[in-house]
């Protein structure tokens, strides 16, 4: 969305901030109520960032802020001035898949793919924490996040065959 | 075969292997999505794109009085506003399913503007559309709109409709707009004779698919041409696209209707997105730039257009003591919001599997299709025969219990025979091919596995009842009527009489479209009429096409057709497309492999007969000269018989006599049907009344399968979120027509907590009417899951004497904790 007043008198308040986005700083004069998840898809363009619900409950807009998963459509980009956000783009590299992108595509854990960067980033976290998960363990893991399409069987399949790969 | 596990090989891998068809090989979609490349509808935005909100009646049924608007004109950011009155200044109503209704006056229409006009007929109805610079300044600006309504009585009840106290379309003179009783066989005589009558009465919740995106349009005006192009996700972009230019007033040609090549999710749902299309559409045109509308998910639960089957159903079943269902009577009443939309043949897409795996001759079948004030259906993965099944399924379990019969037994004994196959039910359609019985003692296997020191062992379900929590299961063979004809889906409109005694010659089929050209490297480009929605079709026509031209996938790239370049069919729904692909990709590929040879047959200045083709490569026999793709590319073809080549597969059943009574009767034509038993082990809670599904137990025969991964992957879906159906999701309502479910928190989506582990089997009996033996198998889970999950409740409380507590769908916890109250 335009951040410049559009009469250059009294146009929508903003304000600066400096987020490190996959690791680049980006700056940007953003309204107060701009929310974290079109920060990244519209400033950033970032069209990783999913958003099915803008109120928290379907987790495709998840994102990684200082480590940390969050979900994007829940706070505003403000709230993240001087933050890491990473995103499912910061993931491959260079066009070969990480690990988890890998394990998702050889299971056939993605249809639509509407809620898929929000299940790669949860079973980030996930795995950076517990890099052998039990079912039980995979299905806390990703109680936040929802999907449509798969009937998660082949997200289980996916998180423990990512789990293996990255041990090796 | 114990659990469902993709066969693992690498993108290409097993070149050596026979064929491509009938492995799981990874998807080509996948790439794109996982690293967040996917382009999908709402990351679409051109330059000096404009953003549309919109005003929406609070109110389930109120005279809109005013309209005031300028204090949001006057907002430095506004760009456009519109009324209804703008829209019919120069537009037109939408097309509807069911266009008009007799009343003693004559015809009364039911037009359906795309701005509520005068009246407003549901909560969430669009009144105003705002166009602005972003979508939070449209916001802004939606608030300063204020509509003076004049609430009057509401009535979103569909059994409450049918009185007529309150009435959606006044001047309709009643709610009740399409009623149809057909009697199949002889099913008073039936009644009469047997000895005994079952009846039962089930609910079927309001609910829908709630793809994890939500509606999206760009729509551009071009005045030079005088004509629009519009990016949206709608489902059936060559079908439906007659909503959005007969709305606006254009030729078929003057509105190019293109889908992203990735779409996030529909299951039937976006085919009633045309509402959106048009307002983008209009707005563009009045301004003259790109107008973009992103549904929020609030509108799209409260006034979507998106939700499916609100049923209500009377059942009646004619048994004899020995266990013999003699008749079948089926009564219901479709609940279908302030408009009937398209999808009002969801009211008789049961019939194609009327009796389901039982051979019953004699039926009555009869519903009305009454309109309330509530958001108006879609059509939804099953199109409406999940509810059928259900209420079927339920009566089934009712007789066996009231005769003192086993219900399994019971279900053996009535079950349609292989050799009765193929087999015509009494409503016309026919079941292709598979052996039921085998199928229901092999789900009884693995129940009496569970029996054994399993779930279910004796001792484990009596402990467990001593802390209240109540196991059981009840499985039942259950038919997904596969790969629609199209020619019955507008039975509504046509004269019921005349259709007794109408001709062969004048049904009318769309066929399956698709397309191929040679590129410049050899490379071969297919491209489809049909949008996709996950169902991983690029992966599927590559896959087809390398087996039929002997190359290797990754040599062919899958693109997407918009409604201009495609000719109009049907495309992606009604369990469709592994079949009607097929069928294309092996005539296409004829056509194309014949081409090739005419061309190098002009190179070479030889006949056709005298060259092979092998491997992609052409061959000229007598001196063993070879011209790869690649060579053939080069070659300058005047008449470009390597570009564009395409082929149109007629639907299968046009060629076989069998269906011609169907087809000419409008009953719906399902040539394939692919079939499962399931057993889910629920667990009842009788202190709390939830219901855990422990484990999910299905077998299933969809013919020969194309790709297993994939075949797997629709079953795993249909079945969560027919797991969604039947304990979790419901668009409850007010009796003031007040939605309750208009956020994720209030409709609920299973999550990774709520499926269990699905445990599948297969078996691969094939259709003899398909090409490749392939049956469809888009829609299998939502048909059969909540059945199967009602019919175990009932079992797993049986012992407590709840008579069927799954009468209704959901079955919540509060229902359960009812039974149990009344029990105590
Ligand atoms: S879009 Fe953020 S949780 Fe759904
Ligand atoms: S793949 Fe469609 S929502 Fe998960």
């Amino acid at each position: 969305m335009s951040t410049d007043s559009t009469d250059g008198t009294d146009g929508p308040v903003t304000e600066e901030i400096t987020v490190t986005v996959n690791g680049e700083p980006v700056t940007a004069a953003v309204e107060p109520r701009l929310k974290l998840s079109d920060f990244l898809r519209y400033e950033c363009d970032l069209n990783g960032v999913r958003v099915g619900c803008e109120h928290g409950v379907c987790g495709a807009c998840t994102v990684q802020q200082d480590g940390r998963t969050v979900k994007s459509c829940l706070s505003y980009a403000v709230q993240a001035d001087g933050a890491e956000i990473e995103t499912v783009e910061g993931l491959d590299d260079d066009g070969s898949l990480h690990p988890i992108q890998e394990a998702f595509h050889e299971t056939h854990a993605l249809q639509c793919g509407f809620c898929t960067s929000g299940f790669v980033m949860a079973t980030k976290e996930l795995l950076e924490e517990n890099p052998d998960p039990t079912r039980e363990e995979i299905e806390t893991g990703l109680a936040d996040n929802i999907c449509r399409c798969t009937g998660y069987q082949n997200i289980y399949e996916a998180v423990e065959h990512a789990a293996e790969k990255m041990e090796e | 075969m114990s659990r469902s596990q993709p066969t693992e090989v690498g993108d290409d891998a097993d070149a050596e292997s026979e064929s491509f068809t009938g492995q799981g090989l990874p998807r080509v979609e996948d790439h794109r999505i996982l690293t967040g490349k996917a382009e999908f509808i709402h990351d679409i935005t051109p330059d000096n794109c404009l953003h549309m909100a919109l005003v929406r009646s609070m109110h389930a049924h109120a005279e809109i009085e005013s309209i005031e608007t300028s204090e949001a004109k006057a907002h430095p950011d506004c760009e456009l506003v519109l009324t209804a009155e703008d829209l019919k200044a120069e537009y037109n109503p939408m097309p509807t399913g069911i266009e008009s209704v007799e009343t003693e006056d004559g015809e009364a229409d039911l037009f359906e503007w795309s701005l509520a006009d005068e009246k407003a007929r549901f909560v969430g109805e669009p009144v105003v559309a705002i166009v602005a610079s972003n979508r939070y300044a449209a916001e802004d600006i939606a608030d300063l709109v204020t509509v003076e309504y004049n609430s009057i009585d509401a009535v979103a009840d569909g059994m409450a409709a049918r009185e007529d106290d309150v009435v959606v379309h006044e001047h309709a003179g009643t709610n009740v707009v399409d009623h149809e009783r057909i009697e199949f066989g002889d099913p008073s005589g039936a009644f009469d004779d047997a000895d005994t009558v079952v009846e039962g009465d089930y609910s079927w919740g309001r609910i829908s698919g709630v793809p994890l995106e939500t509606a999206g349009v760009v729509a551009r005006y071009d005045e030079d041409g005088d004509s629009f192009d519009i990016d949206c996700n709608i489902q059936l972009h060559t079908l439906v696209d007659n909503m959005i230019y007969e709305t606006l007033g254009y030729g078929e040609d003057d509105v190019r209707v293109n889908v992203p090549a990735d779409v996030g999710g529909s299951y039937g749902t976006k085919i009633g997105i045309h509402r959106y299309c048009c307002l983008a559409a209009m707005a563009s045109q009045q301004l003259e730039q790109p107008v973009k509308f992103e549904e929020d998910r609030i509108e799209n639960l409260q006034g979507g257009d998106m939700h499916c089957s609100d049923r209500e159903y009377e059942m009646r079943m004619a048994v004899d003591d020995d266990g013999t269902i003699r008749g079948l009577e089926v009564w219901f009443v479709d609940d279908f919001g302030a408009y009937p939309r398209y999808p009002v043949n969801q009211v008789l897409k049961p019939l194609s599997v009327v009796t389901n795996s039982y051979d019953i001759e004699d039926v009555t079948y009869e519903y009305d299709l009454v309109l309330t004030n509530k958001t108006s259906q879609t059509a939804y993965r099953g199109f409406g025969v999940d509810p059928h099944i259900y209420a079927l399924e339920m009566v089934v379990d009712k007789a066996a219990r009231e005769i003192g019969m086993d219900p399994t037994e019971f279900r053996r004994r009535n079950m349609i025979q292989p050799e009765q196959m193929p087999y015509t039910l009494p409503s016309k359609n026919i079941y292709d091919s598979g052996d039921y019985p085998a199928t229901l003692d092999r789900i009884q296997e693995i129940i009496d596995d569970e029996r054994d020191g399993g779930l279910l062992d004796p001792e484990v379900v009596e402990a467990k009842r001593e802390e209240g929590k109540y196991r059981g299961v009840q499985p039942s063979v259950i038919i997904e009527p596969g790969v629609s004809g199209s020619d019955w889906t507008d039975r509504q409109r046509s004269d019921r009489d005349a259709l007794e005694d109408r001709d062969r010659d004048d049904v009318e089929e769309l066929p399956e479209h698709l397309r191929a050209t040679l590129e410049d490297d050899g490379t071969v480009t297919a491209s489809l009429a049909t949008d996709s929605s996950g169902q991983g079709h690029q992966t599927l026509v590559s896959q087809l096409l390398a087996d039929e031209l002997e190359i290797l996938p990754s040599d062919i790239e899958v693109d997407y057709l918009d409604s201009i370049d495609a000719p109009t069919e049907y495309g992606s729904a009604a369990s469709r497309m592994a079949v009607m692909l097929s069928g294309a990709t092996v005539g296409l590929a004829e056509k194309f492999v014949a081409n090739a040879k005419a061309v190098a047959a002009d190179h070479w200045g030889v006949s056709g007969e005298d060259i092979s083709y092998r491997d992609g490569a052409l061959e000229r026999i007598d001196t063993g000269d070879s011209l790869s793709l690649a060579d053939l590319a080069a070659i300058d073809d005047a008449d470009r018989r390597l570009t564009q080549v395409s082929y149109n597969y007629d639907h299968p059943a046009t060629e076989f006599e069998e269906f011609d009574e169907a087809f000419s009767r409008k009953f719906p034509v399902y040539p394939t049907a692919a079939f499962g038993a399931n057993a889910p082990i629920v667990e009842v809670d009788v202190e709390t009344g939830e219901v855990d599904i422990l484990t999910f137990h299905t077998v299933r025969d969809c013919g020969t399968m194309l790709n297993p991964m994939i075949v797997e992957g629709q079953a795993h879906g249909g079945i969560a979120q027919g797991i969604g159906a039947s304990l979790l999701e419901e668009f409850g309502y007010e009796d003031d027509g007040q939605p309750q479910a208009i956020t994720l928190f209030d409709y609920l989506l299973p999550s990774i907590e709520n499926v269990p582990e699905i445990q599948m089997e297969h078996t691969e009996t094939p259709s003899p009417y398909t090409e490749t033996g392939a049956k469809g198998v888009g829609e299998g889970g939502m048909i059969d899951a909540p059945a199967s999950i009602a019919t175990s409740i009932n079992a797993a409380l049986e012992p407590l004497g709840i008579d069927e507590p799954a009468d209704q769908i959901p079955v919540a916890p509060d229902h359960i904790r009812k039974n149990v109250r009344d029990l105590e």
